[in-house]
């Protein structure tokens, strides 16, 4: 006899569609990325690596990936640093402000993009500081879309996170900066781990907002592979696509895999 | 080693009052508990005493130092909360050394302490363990060493048996109080339960709705209740209702259902009216032993009998007022049924009058 399911049937067919529809494009862009043919298409008429290789000497793929890369990386650490001293201040203060301030602060993803885009490149020219079409402008606005992920996540583990914890470290000698950094930050660590996969992921593939605030020498690889499906139909695109893929699957596991490393290590 | 003295200490949030001036004296070694329901503000009171809770009105001495303006780490204290709060990303030792660190005392010394430590709790060896891998008692040992190792002047203790079970409660109690005698160290134990309160302290201070109604000695507190919330939260009691024939120095005359009696008194009660006569189930007497004592004897009819091993419990009934009579589960007793009547009695002295209301 076998233990009763927990799962209904209808959920775990609904789920299994659900997954198909999800995975069923990501494959397809995978598959036209080793395609040998000339032109994008599916099913490929071929398999080969000539794509692959076009998107390492490719003019506007390879820049555009690193330009997207490292630009998700400055909005990370940006974003995550804000991001936690926001949520410390969203948890703890009793101020009035606080429920407004948290608004605030979640409208950038509630907003569509396309209009927070034209309002952040209406606002740079307005105040004329050179942050129209930029790369600080470009981060602003990253940022902006990010940060409301860290802070979902850190708040969420700085409402588990036991404060006569932190008081206990301040009764024994500690001042309010030490006893954050030592007790309170390494215990909401996988709040903020799991707030900077969602920043990087989030960054590296944002649009809309990056439509508005980007130039051709600022392309961002979500832009590039726009750009060049509107005029020619090149495999390359799908190519750029594996990596984008590769590289936001492998760093989430990394990330996922280090926070609970140490859980693992402080186990014994 | 330091003595604490409260002044006037007041806590309001908007418009209740949290705390409402407290004054209390706690001398250099003494073990004083803070008692009452929740919500009493014994919490806050504490809170306040450890500099994580900023009193609107009233001042906090420790050891004759005015710290009501400094931080909680600038005083010098130890807390153990009822959680204890035991840091989870280090193991026993670490969390014994963080007082230690932030002393900037040498990993020598560091290392001698945090041993000697938790040899002193009886935790010896159990350094490398977290947080996780050890049990309510074995945390409330390692926040106590994590506490004392850095020599404070005061101990705090907010409420920490109260996780615990019954059993290891009672181990604890008496392992808290050695331990603190050993030091002797001054102590302020926040607590909710009666039983902590009367075996573990020097004074107690009952609390109700910010205020300290009575500060004394457990027996004090027990056997001379001041109010009738001390009465009815410490033990228990009977409440009756008396008329006020004549009131001493110390002494009152009562009368209750025809019957005149005596009764100690502490406060101002109007001759004449009502008053409340206050006593203790194990102090009224029953049939042959109520006179033999000489006392006023009432007639009271038996309303049923509880058997409770060691002891039997009967309510009674005195001209309409219900009251409850405990005495020893003893073979040459008598006993009584249900519907029988009993005289009783009790000794002056065991009786307190208190003001109605």
């Amino acid at each position: 006899m076998s233990d009763v399911k927990p799962i209904p049937l209808t959920f775990r067919i609904i789920a299994g569609i659900a997954l198909l529809v999800l995975l069923v494009p990501v494959s397809i862009v995978v598959m036209a990325g080793f395609n040998s043919g000339e032109f994008l298409r599916f099913p490929p008429d071929g398999l080969s690596l000539r794509w692959i290789k076009e998107f390492f000497v490719s003019q506007t793929f390879l820049p555009a990936f690193k330009m997207s890369f490292g630009l998700a990386l400055a909005t990370t650490f940006v974003s995550t640093v804000l991001g936690t001293l926001a949520s410390v201040f969203l948890t703890r203060s009793t101020s009035r402000w606080r429920e407004m301030l948290r608004a605030l602060f979640i409208m950038p993803v509630i907003l569509p993009g396309v209009v927070l885009g034209l309002a952040l490149y209406v606002f740079y020219i307005w105040t004329d500081l050179g942050l129209a079409r930029s790369l600080p402008g470009l981060l602003i606005g990253h940022v902006l879309v990010t940060m409301p992920f860290v802070i979902a996540t850190v708040t969420a583990s700085l409402v588990d996170f036991d404060l006569s914890i932190e008081e206990a470290a301040r009764a024994l000698g500690a001042s309010p900066l030490q006893a954050f950094m030592k007790v309170t930050l390494p215990n909401i660590t996988p709040g903020i781990m799991a707030g900077t996969i969602f920043a990087f992921i989030v960054s590296f593939g944002q649009f809309e907002l990056t439509l508005f605030l980007s130039t051709p020498d600022l392309q961002t690889l979500p832009i590039a592979i726009y750009t060049s499906l509107r005029y020619a139909f090149e495999p390359t695109a799908a190519a750029a696509g594996i990596f984008a893929i590769f590289l936001v699957t492998v760093s989430t596991l990394l990330t996922s895999r280090l926070v609970n490393l140490k859980k693992l290590l402080r186990r014994h | 080693m330091s003595d604490i003295r409260l002044e006037n200490l007041t806590k309001t949030y908007g418009h209740t009052h949290a705390v409402e001036a407290v004054t209390l004296k706690i001398e250099e070694g003494e073990f004083y508990a803070l008692l009452g329901p929740s919500g009493c503000g014994k919490s806050t009171t504490l809170r306040m005493v450890a500099g994580f809770v900023m009193p609107s009105m009233g001042r906090i001495w420790i050891g004759g130092q005015d710290v009501t303006p400094l931080p909680p780490e600038k005083r010098d204290i130890g807390i153990v909360f009822q959680n204890y709060a035991i840091f989870p990303h280090m193991n026993v030792a670490e969390n014994i050394a963080f007082g230690l660190k932030l002393r900037k005392q040498s990993r020598a010394q560091i290392e001698t302490s945090v041993k000697a430590a938790l040899d002193q709790v009886g935790l010896t060896g159990f350094g490398d363990r977290y947080q996780r891998n050890l049990s309510g008692g074995q945390q409330q040992r390692v926040a106590l060493a994590r506490v004392l190792v850095t020599k404070p002047r005061i101990l705090l203790l907010d409420e920490p048996l109260s996780a615990l079970d019954k059993a290891l409660r009672e181990e604890m109690k008496f392992w808290i109080k050695n331990l603190q005698q050993e030091l002797g160290i001054t102590t302020i134990y926040v607590t909710h339960d009666q039983d902590e309160a009367l075996t573990m302290s020097d004074r107690i201070g009952v609390m109700r709705a910010g205020h300290v109604e009575q500060s004394g000695t457990p027996r004090e507190i027990y056997e001379e209740p001041a109010t009738l919330f001390v009465t009815s939260f410490i033990g228990q009691s009977n409440v009756l209702d008396v008329t006020c024939l004549e009131a001493g120095e110390g002494r009152a005359t009562v009368r209750l259902a025809d019957t005149v009696l005596k009764a100690g008194l502490r406060h101002r009660v109007p001759v004449g009216a009502g008053a409340k006569l206050v006593i203790r189930p194990e102090n009224v007497l029953m049939g042959a032993e109520a006179e033999a004592t000489g006392v006023p004897l009432l007639e009271a009819r038996v309303l049923g009998e509880t058997y409770q091993g060691a002891m039997l419990r009967y309510r009674l009934d005195v001209a309409g007022q219900e009251l409850v009579a405990e005495r020893q589960n003893q073979m040459h007793l008598a006993c009584w049924e249900p519907g029988a009547t009993v005289k009783i009695g009790w000794t002056p002295e065991r009786a307190r009058l208190l003001p109605a209301g």
